[in-house]
């Protein structure tokens, strides 16, 4: 008998040896970076503020009760994912990085958390080798995941097979359309690019300046290779994975700048600026999606 | 307000019945000697649930050339327009083509449509430029919900958002952003002469009122009625109507972005199910 696991399990990497190689380098690095970012705050974290922005709190929050388990995929180093086990949750955060896991684990022990959260250092295409047949209350992704996948199908697949009957899928992420925005030249404006719909084949490949956390942080060396996607391609990953869909929101909002005109509100959001000393809000930056493995 | 707009807009649909029937993109002619006026995007997608007795409601259906053209292929059809003179022509061309039998049709915008028309159909239908003359989806995606059966599907085919939000001065290499991708509440006003069928038209309802809807705002609402998604597709051509320059008619019939074939959303299609 084959199972779904083995013919998962056996089938090719979707991401070229190089780009894995690459991308694990970024993370890794990366991760030393973020510990120490204003942006992340992990001092803030482990005094007991909550990484999760109020949309995941609002839109997710209703469906994550105590002892509800849930599985975040990409966590890098688990601050939204202990975020959610403070609210009760019984968490398992997975990530490519072993200097994130390494830190996800670290911070679990300083405040306390250990025995509700697990942390497992698997590229996301082999989770089901690590996850086994183990199925959650809530499948979690956000903020800058899906750009590092080339095959959305397979990644459907997972959180779908490890979602009981009746569990929820959340996604929260920066809009395709803001993906494939550039920079005007001299301007502090955005043009629409060409970097809109998927090319599985084809990633962007590009020298890494800084972080989306730390835009001053040295990065000499380290290479990203990610892909794009369109909504189109993300919601029909996820219906062919068996997954209804129940909300699809979009914002004007971005958790982090892609440039460093952006304007940042009280509430920590990033915004264009209009160029006439306000804000825009006609152009969608980010996106959530709910979705349920139905019950039957 | 809201009248002021609807006012506008229909004396604009009104007039243009008059100047599309002579039009080449309309090519009445040619319909009327057989040819379907459905793209293969509709055909492909749609086309495999519309057979022999399929009940469908084709909203905002203008003269009615695509209804009649699913009633061609077996369907019993119901095309609603706000515009009299749209449906008048509609109604005429199904008695010049012998199809009035399987094809009536119904003055109304989509709004108050229960109010006039009864019955439930397998399949509610509408296409190519149709959203941006709403203002309210939430309320249009209530009529869509409650004109189909249990188990029916709604399909439609529409300009891009991102193809909606492009300057018109833009080019090839400077997409520049000339409108809002979404926007909740006033529409934007619009005062251009000719027609999009026929540049070279005389026209004098001139403005007109339009909303752009983004896809939360066109699918979220379909979700809230009990509908279940079924696809969105993003596509990289348009077949029609498009009037930028930026844009050229490839050998296929169908409109791409000049050297980048492949690579900008043009057009979308969605089809979703009544749960049941």
């Amino acid at each position: 008998m084959t199972t779904d696991r083995d013919r998962h399990h056996g089938a090719t990497d979707p991401i070229p040896a190089a780009a894995r190689a690459a991308n694990l380098r970024l993370w890794n690095a990366w991760t030393r970076i973020h510990e120490k970012s204003a942006f992340y705050d992990v001092e803030g974290f482990k005094a007991g503020a909550t990484s999760l922005w109020p949309l995941e709190i609002k839109e997710l929050g209703p469906f994550v009760h105590e002892g509800t388990t849930l599985l975040h995929l990409q966590c890098h180093f688990g601050m939204d994912t202990l975020s959610w086990a403070r609210r009760g949750a019984d968490v398992v955060g997975l990530d490519l990085s072993g200097e994130a896991i390494g830190l996800a684990r670290r911070l679990a022990d300083e405040v306390g958390l250990s025995r509700r959260a697990a942390f497992v250092c698997a590229d996301l295409y082999d989770a089901d080798a690590h996850l086994g047949d183990r199925l959650f209350d809530v499948v979690f992704v956000s903020w800058g995941a899906l750009e590092w996948l080339p095959d959305l199908e397979r990644w459907a697949g997972i959180v779908a097979r490890h979602l009981v009957p009746g569990g929820t899928f959340y996604l929260a992420e920066i809009h395709p359309f803001a993906g494939g925005l550039d920079e005007v030249p001299g301007e502090h404006d955005v043009r629409v690019g060409y970097d809109l719909l998927p090319a599985p084949g084809r990633p962007i490949v590009e020298p890494v300046e800084g972080s989306y956390a730390d835009r001053s942080a040295v990065t000499t060396g380290l290479v990203s290779y990610g892909w794009t996607h369109d909504l189109a391609e993300i919601l029909g990953a996820l219906i062919g994975a068996g997954l209804r869909v129940e909300h699809l929101h979009e914002l004007p909002t971005s958790p982090a700048p892609f440039w460093d005109w952006m304007v940042q509100d009280e509430a920590r959001w990033w915004w264009l600026p209009d160029g006439k000393g306000g804000l825009r809000r006609d152009l969608p930056l980010s996106f959530s999606i709910r979705a349920t493995r139905p019950a039957t | 307000m809201l009248d002021d707009y609807l006012r506008a807009n229909l004396a604009s649909w009104d007039e243009a019945v008059g100047v599309h029937l002579d039009s080449q993109m309309y090519d009445v002619a040619g319909f009327k000697a057989g040819k379907t006026s459905l793209h293969h995007i509709e055909i492909d997608e749609l086309g495999p649930l519309v057979g022999e007795g399929t009940t469908l409601l084709h909203l905002q259906c203008h003269f009615g050339l695509d209804t009649l053209s699913w009633a061609r292929r077996g369907a019993v059809v119901t095309g609603i327009d706000f515009s009299g003179a749209g449906i008048a022509t509609a109604r005429a061309l199904a008695e010049e083509l012998g199809l009035s039998q399987r094809a009536s049709f119904v003055h109304s915008d989509v709004h108050h449509l229960p109010e006039v028309l009864g019955g439930r159909f397998d399949v509610v239908f509408t296409s190519w430029g149709v959203l941006l003359w709403l203002g309210d989806l939430e309320r249009w995606a209530e009529v869509v919900a409650h004109f189909l059966k249990p188990g029916g599907v709604f399909y439609i085919a529409e300009f891009h958002p991102y193809a909606l939000l492009l300057a018109d001065d833009s080019t090839p290499d400077s997409l520049r952003i000339g409108y809002p991708y979404f926007m909740y509440g006033e529409p934007q006003r619009f005062d251009e002469p000719g027609d999009y069928a026929d540049p070279e038209a005389e026209v004098q309802n001139t403005v007109t009122f339009e909303w752009v809807h983004g896809f939360a705002e066109i699918i979220d609402p379909l979700l809230r009625a009990g509908l279940r998604l079924d696809f969105l597709h993003e596509l990289p051509y348009t077949p029609e109507g498009l009037p930028f320059a930026f844009l050229e008619v490839c050998e296929d019939g169908l409109q791409r972005v000049k050297g980048h074939h492949h690579d900008f959303p043009l057009s979308f299609t969605l089809k979703m199910t009544k749960a049941g």
